[in-house]
């Protein structure tokens, strides 16, 4: 009499045990897509975002909205069992308890978070051993880049990753908080914005005169990525000839959304800024 | 001075006539009344005797020269016209505003001098409101306010002066006043002038001769006396009425009866 | 009562000497000190001199800036507030902003790549929207036989305004969040232009403007009183109003595509002018224009120097000062 209860009872729990781990995720953020694929979990992402484009797997998945305008029915109707959220999107959280469909709160911070992001996300969808070895791996990266550049003097940087084309005009420049800024004191450089106690500084021109950068390093992404050309865009630099980067022209363009993503690509952007920051140092391979 | 030949005008295009086929003159130092209900088109009329309305039939000629051929300045410099109500969004004095008749007299980019600040004096004395020169315009009454812009009608020294429902919204006391202020005027200064009112004892005691309007049409024509009858009022406005010359006024006066 | 003609000689001079001295003093203020010395120094070749490219880049270029949409927007408020009999009118208010704004978000959110002679493609695509809100405000307002009627301008601008805002919103919802945010800081006013490039182009429209108004002052004073009256005693009522309505869009238009919107400006300068003249429009116009030269140039500098090194947008310099300012003249008038 009791076999087929406890055969029932251990197939319930297999069962169980087996949803536990997530099959169908959703992930509305650039930064957990890319995590997830690198991770090796690429195949259990049924939709992404309207702004993921990396890996070009990516491509190919359903998009259901982003950060302001998720597409919540869509989601809904996609039956995932696990939605990658962002922290401040509480309407979209609410609707995912009312259909009691699981979801990972994403909170984005500086460097060192991304690491531990990697961990507890692959935690979550059972990728756990995959996740750490991915994020040893970043922390890896990293630390080879912070070996090449140190003990080299740290030039005095100014990161701008907005501008309008042509013109000097709002100029917005990464603050001494952030994950850019971090990125590019890994990268051996010394923020001119330091002190600055914010992720963007709306850099006038007499503060960077008056701050006199040694290396002007820009960053394009999305769709400013597209038509870029050196020769043309660094032009409106000019005009500020007595800063040490114009006179020197170490004036550089960094194209690619590495710099924006903060996931695995992140020692990429490490590896390209100390490069551009220290040509001479050892890159190795 | 002012002839009117068979004028018509419409606000559209094809639109209904407000006015049809008027025909009136105006002498030197007349004081006529235009006299009708209201929307009869007596500001219409006013509005074309002054050139600020084309009449789309017909012709207006002043001192001999079609009205329309007149350069505004000029024209602005023997016609001027009192409109029903003056809103100032702006704090102008009332001196202020008394100047601004004098811009007809000045080129594009004169400034006013002493000989138009003295013109402007007169007309606050021929008003009674020099003691107001300073004050801002929208701290007065209706009255004092309708004076103040008589006076700058005539900081234009015209020769003819256009008034629109000059006494609208004023009460007995003030009416007495501007009536009074406007008979002294024509009597002193020669200045013609024409008012429309649908009021009609305003009009008997003011005017010397009465044009009577309704619906876009002159009615009748004449000395007060002969015009205002009370077959005239009940064709003007649909009501039984009394007309009868007052003793002490020396003026006839309508008493209304009852409404046909 | 004292002559218009002495009055307008106080008036030019007392605010033409107030500009001036801003000028003069403006440029010697910021966050680093300069030495004059140095910035002069003829011997030093310019781009090796820091000093004399704070002074020259940094700062001449964005106090003039300052000085020409002060001034500008300080002008077309007035007028506006004229041509409309309310002195609640503000530039804003027939729709030329939200046409620059509008122009503004497209080039943001659709990464608009030209650029004509050092002025970015932001600034050329907010002048166009502003160009083109005008014309059809114009359109709308002229369509009637009788010329410009102010309340249908009134009514078409107001909607103008918001049927440009609703499509900026949209556009700004379409975009990802860094476009949106550049848009909403681009909204906020930014007078750092760091070349003399933009007010070389916004020049010509501004002096096409200042012509245009130049005859402008009594006929205003005039027309303020009812447009039947003005007519009367000879003002060209249809013409004035024409060259009132464009000539403060233009200058609206040239302003806003050099910093964007800077609020409050064309709103509360002519009303603080109005304190200290009078109404007459023939000492409001050319104060108005000399003060909020002088005004913008001072809110920038408060907003360049007083969170240091954070540059506060202008435009929330002039709402903080302007708002207040504001409420307490409509308490005052009540």
């Amino acid at each position: 009499m009791k076999r087929p209860v406890l055969l029932v009872l251990a197939a319930c729990l297999t069962v169980a045990a087996a949803d536990a781990v997530p099959r169908r995720v959703v992930s509305l953020i650039p930064a957990t897509t890319e995590m997830i694929f690198a991770m090796g979990a690429g195949s259990r992402l049924i939709a992404v975002s309207s702004y993921d484009k990396y890996p070009p797997e990516a491509m190919k998945l359903p998009r259901v909205g982003a950060l302001l305008d998720p597409d919540t029915e869509r989601i809904l109707s996609l039956h995932p069992d696990l939605v990658i959220v962002y922290g401040t999107q509480t309407e979209l959280k609410r609707s995912l308890d009312r259909a009691t469909i699981p979801y990972y709160s994403y909170e984005h911070r500086a460097l060192p978070d991304i690491m531990a992001t990697v961990r507890a996300v692959g935690a979550r969808i059972g990728y756990a051993a995959q996740a750490n070895s991915l994020a040893s791996s970043m922390e890896r990266g990293l630390a080879e880049v912070r070996g090449a550049v140190a003990g080299r003097p740290r030039p005095r940087t100014l990161l701008v990753f907005e501008r309008d084309r042509a013109t000097l005009q709002n100029i917005y420049a990464s603050g001494g908080y952030g994950f850019l800024a971090d990125l590019l004191d890994v990268a051996g450089g010394d923020n001119i914005f330091a002190d600055v106690k914010q992720q963007s500084v709306q850099a006038g021109t007499e503060q960077i005169l008056a701050r006199r950068p040694d290396v002007i390093v820009e960053l394009r992404y999305g769709e400013s990525a597209k038509n870029v050309d050196p020769s043309r865009d660094l032009r409106a630099w000019d005009s500020l000839g007595s800063v040490p980067a114009v006179r020197t022209k170490r004036l550089v363009i960094l194209v690619g959304d590495q710099y924006v993503v903060p996931g695995p690509r992140i020692v990429q952007a490490a590896r390209e800024l100390g490069r551009a920051l220290h040509p001479e140092a050892r890159w190795g391979p | 001075m002012l002839h009117a030949i068979e004028v018509s005008f419409a606000y559209r295009n094809g639109g209904p006539a407000v006015v049809d086929g008027v025909s009136l003159a105006i002498n030197r130092g007349d004081l006529v009344g235009l006299l009708g209900p209201n929307g009869s088109g007596k500001t219409t009329i006013l509005k074309l005797l002054g050139g600020m309305l084309r009449p789309r039939d017909g012709s207006i000629a002043f001192e001999g020269r079609r009205l329309a051929d007149w350069p505004r300045r000029e024209a602005a410099r023997k016609i001027a016209y009192v409109p029903q109500e003056t809103y100032a969004p702006f704090d102008f004095s009332v001196m202020e505003i008394v100047l601004m008749g004098r811009f007809p007299h000045l080129g594009p980019f004169a400034l006013e001098g002493p000989a138009d600040l003295a013109v402007a004096h007169e007309a606050l004395e021929a008003t009674g409101m020099s003691a107001f020169a300073l004050r801002p315009f929208h701290t007065l009454s209706g009255g004092e306010k309708q004076r103040v812009v008589i006076a700058s009608a005539l900081a234009q020294q015209p020769e003819l002066l256009l008034l629109d429902e000059p006494t609208a919204s004023l009460d007995v006391g003030h009416q007495l006043e501007v009536q009074q202020l406007l008979s002294r005027l024509n009597a002193a200064g020669r200045v013609a002038m024409v008012l429309s009112t649908h009021d009609l004892n305003f009009a008997a005691s003011l005017c010397r001769r009465l044009i009577l309007v309704r619906g876009g049409r002159v009615l009748a024509s004449g000395p007060t006396a002969e015009v205002l009858t009370p077959a005239a009022v009940r064709s003007l406005y649909d009501v039984e009425a009394d007309v009868h010359m007052h003793e002490r006024t020396g003026h006839l006066m309508v008493t209304p009866i009852a409404r046909i | 009562m004292e002559q218009v003609r002495g009055r307008l000689f106080v008036t030019v001079a007392g605010f033409g000497g107030l500009l001036l001295l801003t000028l003069v003093t403006a440029p010697l203020l910021g966050t680093t000190s300069i030495s004059l010395a140095r910035a002069f120094d003829r011997a030093m070749p310019f781009a090796d001199n820091p000093d004399a490219q704070i002074f020259f880049v940094a700062r001449l270029p964005r106090i003039m800036a300052a000085a020409l949409v002060g001034g500008s927007l300080a002008l077309a408020g007035a007028i506006f507030q004229a041509l409309l009999r309310n002195p609640l009118a503000t530039p804003d208010t027939l729709g030329v902003s939200s046409g620059a704004a509008l122009g503004a978000m497209l080039a943001i959110a659709f990464h608009f790549d030209f650029a004509v002679a050092g002025l970015s493609s932001v600034s050329l695509s907010s002048l166009a929207g502003a160009i083109g809100a005008l014309a059809i405000v114009y359109m709308l307002a002229t369509a009637r036989r009788r010329g410009l009627s102010t309340t249908v301008l009134l009514l078409a601008g107001v909607t103008m305004t918001a049927f440009f805002s609703a499509l900026t919103l949209f556009v700004q919802y379409m975009s990802d969040f860094a476009d949106t945010f550049r848009a909403v800081r681009w909204l906020m006013g930014a007078l750092d232009v760091g070349s003399y490039a933009p007010l070389l182009a916004a020049l010509p429209l501004t002096a096409i403007a200042f012509a245009m108004v130049a005859g402008l002052p009594r006929p205003l004073d005039l027309i303020s009183l009812g447009a039947d009256a003005a007519a009367a005693r000879g003002v060209n009522v249809q013409q004035a109003e024409r060259l009132a309505l464009v000539s403060a869009s233009l200058l609206t238009g040239a302003a806003v595509s050099i910093s964007g919107p800077v609020a409050f400006v064309g709103l509360v300068v002519p009303h603080i002018v109005r304190l200290v003249v009078g109404s007459d429009h023939r000492l409001v116009l050319p104060a108005s224009a000399l003060f909020g030269a002088t005004f913008l140039i001072g809110c920038d500098l408060v907003a360049r120097t007083m969170f240091a090194p954070i540059e506060l947008p202008v435009g929330i310099v002039t709402a903080i000062i302007g708002g207040p300012f504001f409420l307490w003249l409509l308490v005052r008038r009540t």
